[in-house]
């Protein structure tokens, strides 16, 4: 049966167009219940015997939720013990419009099979259709459709031969007429909270529950705290007229009355505007993204340099943060004032839940407590909790539910514990929640897709690639790698020339575009290494099976083959998607046991030796370009194998073999970008690294000179020679030193898509083109770089988003912000586990050298252990030292002592636990003595010793 | 203009017969042919009619869009008209046969409907001087048969009677910025007064009478014709000579009477059939094109 679907809507230009859409009813949509004999289903999902312990609901039953209590309710509806659920298309499709991170949860529900959610797509069933009658709202008439899908399932399901006895259909909502019309119809229904506080078995899931907008009013006093947000229509007019600036919301660190609104403009042309006080701020929340009214010029402030956080117990609603927001006044200078502004409304809440700790009330019997967040820049929010003893002293996350005008702090509920604080497990957990990493299982959606084992290899398969499986290939990874790209190969051939190929793994064969697979891992964009952990970017079978190059197994690889010289000059490049069989799978230390063992001759140990002298070459040719070679400090924990905690820490050596890999992959990224740059000009991904601006090395430039060493920066090679020459007599590691503070001054390198942007060239390799090819197991972006390759041989079909520029671009946006997360996550467990490393060991005292100098600080750098920590002068509870900075310098002169950059220096390193929140390593300084500045010495292995036995 | 072939034998009995009062298929002079009408047939449009007259067959379809009114008259929207003569309805539409006879038809038709006294152009203006409802009628000619003009002007009548422009409301911020506001109701939505939408009634001279309604083989016969635009209420707005011959006054003044007889007598009963067809809502069995 026919139906067509009619609506206005506005046109982009403003005009006003008609829509016509063909709506097509059917009658073979069946109900999905295992009790049904009517419908002819194959599959059943709704199970006969639907039970949740409830004293409202003593039968089986199923659940229809609306889509207010789907939007609002979703982190109950993930609780696995609710299951038989009736998802109504009407429902699906609204909440897909309203929300899309709770379309997805949702969906990922309804895909999971255990937990029996079934969509019925009620809107295209013959006898649930319903047309919107005159004078109906939209919402109406969805409250209305999905009045009439239960009816009818009750009907359907009464039909059968079940008796009183059978499963009865639930209806939950919390609209008070919805529920008021539902019962008129003689149709079962409750309040969402007054279900879920039935389940008898199931207490805890009552502290879940978002509270209502009823509830909300309890919660609040009567006071009108905040200005109200002015409605979306209004600031759009604004936006356009030029009195409201539209921004990104991000809160001060330091200062909780203070924020700045980043305004995105034109080009390079972006500016902030300060927000200061209670009022101006005006309930935004990190992230949000706000529409901000700028002050009259003379009400502008400077930002403060205070340091204020919103500590202590829950301040009455109506006493307000008057005497802070007087101290902020106080740092007011004139000189420095800046465009300051007042939130009017919020455009969009970018809310997820966060997570923190409870502050439990003092008075015992409440149920209302204060949550602290991990990240100091989101409010405390009020959550309602029957557990806060239980929860005290635990991670927990917390979601926000609202931020009334009248409530001092925004209202959230509870969602989930993550373990208690201070452990190993749940703090590696929060560290991935707030860099944003996802790292849930991978759903059984995208577990589809993965190829069915045992994987063989078919004919097919070996047409369409060339078999390369008699070649020397071999892999050299760091010890305890699972995750194999990329194999070499090397041998000579009969024009006295040299074969050189990079093998590396043919992960879009396995991941083909636009599948659920595929999508996950362009969200991951990137595996995640944190200390002793891993979070893939696709699942397992495909990172550590399928894809790695493991020796003496075949594996599928896309192959990139040079024709060199011996003076490693490429005569032909090739591309070519092969099969290879690896024969050996070496760490560095045993690849370079090979090359040096003179006694060894064997076919892998000559094409070890091979690619030893041509990545020689090539690493001479390429710093003769100009490349940099930078310098970090690289740690490595030894795990204890039991408990998992670190035992001891090391920075991580280089051998020749590594750069001897690194080398080859540089090449074959290089000779790849220029392949897809030709195919594909508008399309192409690539990575580029821009040059700093030259104000980025004054530190640098001023530190080398306080050692009498002139740095140059006109142009990348000029730095790297002068890096190179830079020596102090009797001070070995200065030039590490310079090294590390010439990465501090770098640009961050990003993904691109050629048709976006004109310039190519990668600075710190100085090549002019660039991209990333060799790592598609754990990068996104070089799976599409096959993809794209794979197109330009010939080798694979293309699809539309691939020459899509704009989908690129958007792409790309998301995989520099994974990757820029996970180097932060990965710096996060680095410092988490130093942390726990240092717990460990009491106080220990090091030496180090002065990285940076500060007004009130210095940094210094242990090499021993790869640290950086900052030594204060000033503390709050005693009288700070006579300080007197130069800016020039840099130096800072304490007292007598002048402290310059890479001075020597003595500290005592501990741990700081005094805020379990944010456990930090305390540095204070021993050598050069400074009389009420210095610490003594302290007697290290005592106080140890001591440490061991309190736990 | 499409035309039949007759020959003198049957011209001569075509005009005995008018004398007579009495014509080939047994109408009187003054009488319409069976005609049907039926609207909202395209659910695309936002008014659409659909008339049969005789073998005559016309589709019309009113669309709404926002528009800037004429600088002239800044408080008053307007119609624009396009007829298109398909060659479905005659061969001798092929190609661009049709557009002489579709610009002549058009421009009649501005001139008598294009005007405040037949529609109330000022409710379909929003904002004067900036935005204003701009009333596409699209007229498709289906099948010939002689009488365009009459049912033509009925059956946009019908459409504008069907036409539904959805409710639009301004807003305006303290910046004088103005911006168009859309009802998200679908029936909520503006209905158009046709009540002095005028119909046009075409006499044709033949011999030395004049007859209603012309088949093809009756136009054949006659040199010149009438077209009167007629209100509700018997006023002509409108009137306009066809064809090559001429007309004297007196026949001119006989002419002019009897389309303002017939005119009045076809309007009444064509509304009360719309209103009819409307309060039916959506009970109504549609007919549609294959009917």
């Amino acid at each position: 049966m026919l139906k067509s679907k009619t609506f206005v809507k506005k046109t982009r230009s403003g005009g006003v167009m008609k829509v016509v859409r063909e709506h097509y009813l059917r009658d073979d949509i069946w109900c999905g219940s295992e009790i049904c004999t009517e419908c002819k289903q194959d599959s059943t999902v709704l199970q006969r015997d639907a039970c949740i312990e409830s004293n409202l609901c003593t039968f089986p039953h199923y659940l229809v939720p609306d889509t207010n209590v789907v939007l609002h309710q979703i982190d109950v509806l993930e609780d696995p013990v609710i299951c038989n659920v009736i998802i109504l298309q009407t429902v699906l499709q609204e909440v897909r419009h309203r929300s899309a991170p709770v379309y997805k949860r949702l969906k990922d529900i309804i895909h999971e099979q255990g937990r029996h959610f079934y969509t019925f797509t009620n809107e295209h069933h013959r006898e649930t259709f319903i047309e919107r009658e005159p004078g109906e709202s939209a919402n109406d008439r969805n409250d209305r459709a999905i009045r009439v899908a239960v009816k009818w399932y009750s009907q359907h399901l009464k039909t059968d031969e079940s008796g009183p006895d059978g499963v009865r259909v639930v209806l939950l909502t919390n609209d008070q007429g919805n529920k008021q019309k539902a019962e008129d119809n003689g149709l079962l229904v409750y309040r969402f909270e007054e279900y879920i506080k039935s389940l008898i078995a199931n207490t805890e899931l009552v502290d879940r529950l978002a509270l209502s907008n009823e509830d909300k009013n309890e919660i609040a006093s009567s006071k009108i705290l905040f200005p109200e947000h002015l409605p979306l229509s209004k600031i759009q007019a604004g936006i356009k007229s030029g009195s409201f600036i539209q921004g990104t919301f991000r809160a001060s660190r330091d200062n909780y009355l203070e924020a700045t609104v980043f305004v995105q403009g034109e080009g390079e042309d972006s500016n902030e505007v300060l927000i200061q006080g209670l009022q101006n701020l005006n309930r935004a929340v990190h992230q949000d993204v706000v529409a901000v009214q700028l002050l009259p010029k003379n009400q502008w402030v400077a930002p403060s340099s205070v340091v204020l956080q919103d500590e202590g117990a829950a301040k009455d609603d109506d006493v307000d943060g008057d005497e802070e927001e007087k101290l902020l006044k106080q740092s007011l200078t004139k000189s420095t004032r800046k465009a300051t502004g007042k939130v009017v409304g919020i455009i969009k809440r970018s809310w997820r839940p966060f997570c923190g700790m409870l502050n439990v009330s003092q008075i015992k019997e409440s149920t209302r407590h204060l949550f602290t967040p991990a990240d100091r820049r989101i409010p405390r929010i009020r959550i309602e909790t029957r557990q806060a003893s239980t929860l005290a002293g635990q991670r927990i996350m917390v979601a926000i539910d609202g931020w009334p005008k009248d409530s001092r702090y925004p209202n959230g509920h509870f969602v989930r514990s993550l373990g208690n604080a201070g452990e190993k497990d749940t703090e590696e957990e929060v560290l991935l929640l707030e860099h944003d990493v996802p790292h849930q299982a991978f759903s059984q959606a995208v577990l589809s897709f993965l190829p069915k084992m045992p994987w063989i290899i078919t004919p097919e398969d070996m047409a369409q690639r060339q078999d390369l499986r008699h070649l020397t290939v071999c892999s050299v990874d760091p010890p305890g790698c699972t995750d194999i790209d990329d194999a070499l190969h090397c041998r000579e051939l009969e024009n006295g020339n040299l074969e050189v190929g990079v093998h590396i793994a043919d992960v879009s064969h396995f991941i083909r575009p636009g599948n659920a697979l595929d999508k996950e891992a362009a969200n991951r964009g990137t595996t995640v290494y944190l200390c002793g952990k891993r979070i893939d970017m696709v699942p397992e079978l495909l990172s550590s099976n399928l894809c790695s190059l493991r020796s003496n197994v075949e594996r599928f690889a896309f192959s990139c083959i040079w024709e060199m010289n011996h003076n490693a000059e490429i005569l032909k490049t090739r591309f070519t998607k092969s099969v290879i069989n690896s024969k050996a799978s070496l760490t560095y230390a045993e690849a370079q046991m090979r090359i040096d063992d003179t006694n060894k001759n064997d076919d892998i140990t000559k094409s070890l030796r091979g690619l030893n002298k041509l990545a020689k070459i090539l690493k001479r040719k390429r710093i003769e370009n100009g490349a940099l070679t930078l310098s970090s400090l690289e740690v490595r924990f030894h795990i204890d194998s039991e408990t998992h905690d670190p035992i001891d820490l090391q920075t991580k050596e280089l051998k020749e073999t590594n750069s001897m890999v690194e080398e080859f992959m540089l090449l074959a990224n290089i000779s790849v970008a220029q392949k897809i740059y030709d195919e594909f000009p508008e399309c192409a991904l690539l990575r580029k690294h821009p040059a700093p601006p030259p104000s980025n090395y004054d530190i640098l430039m001023k530190a080398a000179k306080s050692k009498n060493v002139t740095i140059h920066v006109d142009s990348a090679k000029a730095l790297a020679d002068s890096l190179d020459g830079a020596k102090v007599d009797g001070f070995q590691y200065f030039n590490t030193l310079l090294r590390i503070l010439a990465t501090r001054c770098m640009m961050q390198a990003v993904y691109f898509c050629s048709g976006m942007d004109s310039d190519f060239h990668h600075y710190g390799l100085a090549s002019p083109i660039y991209t990333h090819f060799t790592s598609p197991i754990r990068r996104y972006a070089d799976i599409i770089v096959h993809r794209l390759l794979a197109v330009a041989i010939g080798a694979d079909s293309t699809y539309p988003d691939l020459m899509d520029k704009h989908k690129q671009s958007a792409l790309c946006n998301n995989l520099n912000y994974r990757h820029k997360m996970s180097q932060y996550a990965q710096r996060a467990s680095v410092a988490f586990h130093t942390q726990l490393f240092f717990k460990t060991r009491g106080i220990l005292n090091e030496e180090g050298f002065v990285l940076f100098v500060r007004k009130n600080a210095i940094i210094v750098l242990i090499p021993k252990f790869g640290l950086e920590g900052t030594v204060f002068f000033d503390s709050k509870d005693k009288a700070s030292p006579k300080l007197v900075f130069d800016e020039e310098g840099p130096t800072l002169k304490v007292e007598q002592h002048t402290f310059n950059i890479f001075d020597k220096v003595k500290v005592t390193i501990s741990l700081d636990d005094s805020n379990i929140q944010h456990q930090k390593i305390r540095m204070a300084l021993i050598e050069p003595v400074i009389p009420g500045v210095s610490v003594p010495v302290p007697e290290a292995e005592p106080q140890a010793k001591k440490q061991k036995l309190d736990r | 203009m499409a035309t039949a072939q007759v020959s003198e034998a049957e011209k001569v009995y075509i005009l005995h017969g008018i004398r007579d009062d009495l014509r080939v298929d047994g109408r009187g002079c003054e009488d319409y042919r069976h005609m049907e009408v039926e609207t909202d047939v395209v659910s695309n449009t936002d008014g659409s009619a659909k008339v049969t007259l005789g073998h005559t067959a016309v589709l019309v379809g009113v669309k709404a869009e926002i528009g800037k009114p004429r600088p002239m008259i800044p408080d008053e929207g307007y119609l624009e008209f396009f007829v298109d003569c398909s060659a479905n309805a005659t061969p001798e539409f092929e190609g661009r046969g049709g557009e002489e006879l579709g610009t002549e038809l058009s421009n009649t038709l501005y001139k008598v409907f294009n005007n405040q006294h037949s529609l109330d152009l000022r409710s379909l203006c929003i904002s004067p001087g900036e935005h204003c409802w701009v009333l596409y009628v699209d007229v498709l000619l289906l099948q010939c048969d002689g009488n365009l003009y009459d049912a033509i002007s009925v059956a946009i009548k019908a459409a504008l009677f069907n036409t539904k422009i959805p409710k639009v409301h301004i807003s305006s911020d303290d910046e004088g910025g103005k911006e168009i506001e859309l009802s998200d109701d679908p029936y909520d939505c503006m209905r158009l007064d046709v009540e002095n939408v005028p119909c046009m009634v075409t006499l044709c001279k033949i011999g030395h009478r004049h007859v209603v309604d012309v088949t093809l083989q009756e136009k054949a016969c006659s040199v010149a014709s009438l077209v009167i635009s007629v209100t509700h209420k018997g006023v002509i707005t409108c009137t306009r000579k066809v064809g090559r011959g001429s007309l004297d006054p007196e026949s001119i003044c006989e002419m002019t009477e009897a389309g303002k007889r017939v005119g009045k007598a076809l309007h009444s009963p064509l509304m009360k059939l719309l209103q009819q067809e409307e309060s039916l809502g959506k009970k109504r069995q549609k007919v549609g094109f294959l009917g």
